[in-house]
């Protein structure tokens, strides 16, 4: 499966009264199933809009998005995961975690319900099952989090900086756990990161895209070790020399 | 947030100790000051210094109740306009929070309809006496649409705002999961608007209280703003103030009550 998932010469631009902003310019990749590529770019260059894009929230002005040879409808089943763990703070973790479940009416089906128990137990979350977010560290609910999409067996997973909000020792934790609960699920993803250690510490491949209008500047294969923990790669010899490589592809001023 | 029992140290159990000192002298200064302000009143007015015809007494005030009371007149009153505030109220918080809920789903309307509501909203209400009479009838009808009239606008506008202050980021995560508008509504628009919702019920305690005191003084037969209106035509303080005086009671025991419920409500805010 080399072309799980294909953007097909993608534009996208957004009207608003002032004016057309042109937001994506031709942005072309595909993604292998279980691969885990990052995005990275500067702020505000339309990182957001690609997986808004995947996710099928927005259409493109032109060009088409596949997902396992499909196009996007509003029932393919997309997980996605934000800055802020959007857990809502008048329902119970488990109340969460099922919303997905609830939304498409499986909230009767048995096997539903045993891999929703299946998750919280196997990530650690069974104990808190009854407890409310604010009871939870940042940590907990950005698993949670996770797990109320993997609840819908997505076909992919798309994370939108969903680490920025923590603090640095919390990030790094917490990026490990969700890096191996992603594995372990077999899950493909893509990661949106302004941090250039954390794209190199989780992914295979990392999109480098330009200033707005967004394109693909290059794509950086890296062959680190996929068995190591994202924090064990961090200490690989080979990450600095991809940190440097895909910090100068940033700060190239050249299209 | 769990609550465990620590044993807390000395300087701890001081300081919680000075808390509760805090309260408590706070709460013996107010029932000072509520008898010093009876105290003196009926003192004043005992002695001749004021007119106890121009600004009653509380002893006088009492016994006007009392003799209410031995008509059988005082409850009759009360539930004259308890009845029609409960169902102004009433019928204004579900009326205008599901005119707040059409103008949510429908962004359209809601540009259209904008400035009738903005005129709608600062036109004082009062003015459409009158006109409510003749449309309505002076009745009990009458009384309770002023005290609609009151509360409705302000509660379309207050629960409009708390609907459409929901994070985007949760909308876009629930249409991510596929669902409808709907589901929107119903599981995270409606729930996160609930502290919101418990506000708005606080202000048409007060402003349903205002509706319905105003319409009575506008019609009535009966009812606690009858007798205030009355008692003042026929220059009766006494009655005045002791019909005024139990409407106090009555406003903060339902005041009470919404605040019973804001702490239920209040209990799993982030
Ligand atoms: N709804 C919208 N209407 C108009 N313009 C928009 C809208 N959403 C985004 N944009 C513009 O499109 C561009 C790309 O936005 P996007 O949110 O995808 O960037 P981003 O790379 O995710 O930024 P950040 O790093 O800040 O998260 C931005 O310049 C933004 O101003
Ligand atoms: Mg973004």
């Amino acid at each position: 499966m080399d072309n799980y998932l294909q953007l097909k010469d993608i534009s996208l631009s957004y009207h608003t009264k002032e004016g057309e902003v042109l937001a994506l310019k031709n942005i072309d990749f595909s993604v292998k199933k279980n691969e885990f590529v990052s995005i990275v770019g500067p702020s505000g260059c339309g990182k957001t809009t690609i997986l808004s894009l995947i996710s099928g929230l927005l259409k493109p002005s032109s060009g088409e998005v596949l997902l396992d040879g499909e196009k996007i409808t509003k029932d393919t089943s997309i997980g996605y995961m934000f800055q802020r763990d959007n857990l809502f703070p008048w329902r119970t973790i488990y109340k969460n975690v099922t919303i997905g479940l609830e939304i498409k009416h499986q909230k009767k089906d048995k096997e539903s319900l045993s891999h929703v128990d299946d998750l919280l137990n196997k990530y650690g979350l069974h104990d808190f099952k009854n407890s409310y977010p604010s009871q939870l560290s940042g940590g907990m609910r950005q698993r949670a989090a996770l797990i109320r999409t993997l609840c819908l067996k997505p076909k992919i997973l798309l994370l939108d900086e969903p680490f920025s909000a923590l603090d640095y020792q919390t990030k790094l934790s917490v990026c490990d756990d969700v890096h191996s609960i992603i594995t372990k699920e077999n899950q493909t993803a893509i990661l949106v990161t302004h941090d250039i250690s954390e794209a190199i510490s989780v992914s295979d491949r990392i999109i480098v895209l330009s200033k707005r209008p967004a394109t693909i500047k290059c794509i950086q294969k890296i062959e680190i070790d996929r068995a190591l923990t994202p924090l064990k790669r961090r200490e690989s010899p080979e990450f600095s020399k991809y940190f440097d490589l895909i910090y100068r592809e940033l700060t190239s001023e050249k299209k | 947030m769990k609550k465990n029992k620590i044993n807390y140290s000395k300087e701890h159990k001081k300081y919680l100790k000075q808390i509760k000192i805090d309260k408590f002298t706070t709460l013996v200064a107010q029932v000072l000051l509520l008898v010093a302000i009876v105290g003196l009143w009926e003192l004043l007015t005992y002695v001749g210094v004021l007119d106890a015809f121009f600004i009653s007494s509380p002893s006088r005030m009492i016994n006007e109740l009392v003799e209410l009371f031995k008509d059988g007149m005082l409850f009759y009153h009360i539930g004259v306009t308890l009845y029609e505030t409960l169902i102004g109220f009433l019928i204004a918080t579900v009326l205008g929070t599901l005119i707040a809920i059409i103008l949510w789903w429908s962004r359209k309307l809601r540009k259209i309809l904008e400035p009738y509501i903005v005129i709608l909203n600062a036109l004082p209400k009062i003015a459409l006496g009158p006109v409510i009479i003749i449309w309505v009838g002076a009745g009990t009808g009458a009384i309770i649409t002023m005290c609609i009239l009151i509360c409705i606008v302000i509660t379309t506008l207050s629960m409009l705002s708390a609907f459409l202050e929901c994070d985007e980021d949760k909308i876009s995560l629930m249409r991510s999961m596929g669902a409808n508008k709907f589901q929107i509504l119903v599981k995270l628009v409606i729930p996160n608007a609930l502290t919101e919702f418990v506000s708005v019920l606080k202000i048409n305690v007060g402003m349903s209280w205002v509706g319905t005191i105003m319409g009575e003084y506008l019609v009535s037969k009966a009812g606690l703003g009858y007798l205030i209106v009355y008692g003042g035509q026929v220059f009766q303080l006494d009655l005045v103030m002791a019909s005024t005086l139990v409407l106090c009671i009555l406003a903060c025991v339902m005041y009470l009550f919404v605040g019973l419920l804001e702490k239920k409500v209040r209990k799993h805010k982030e």
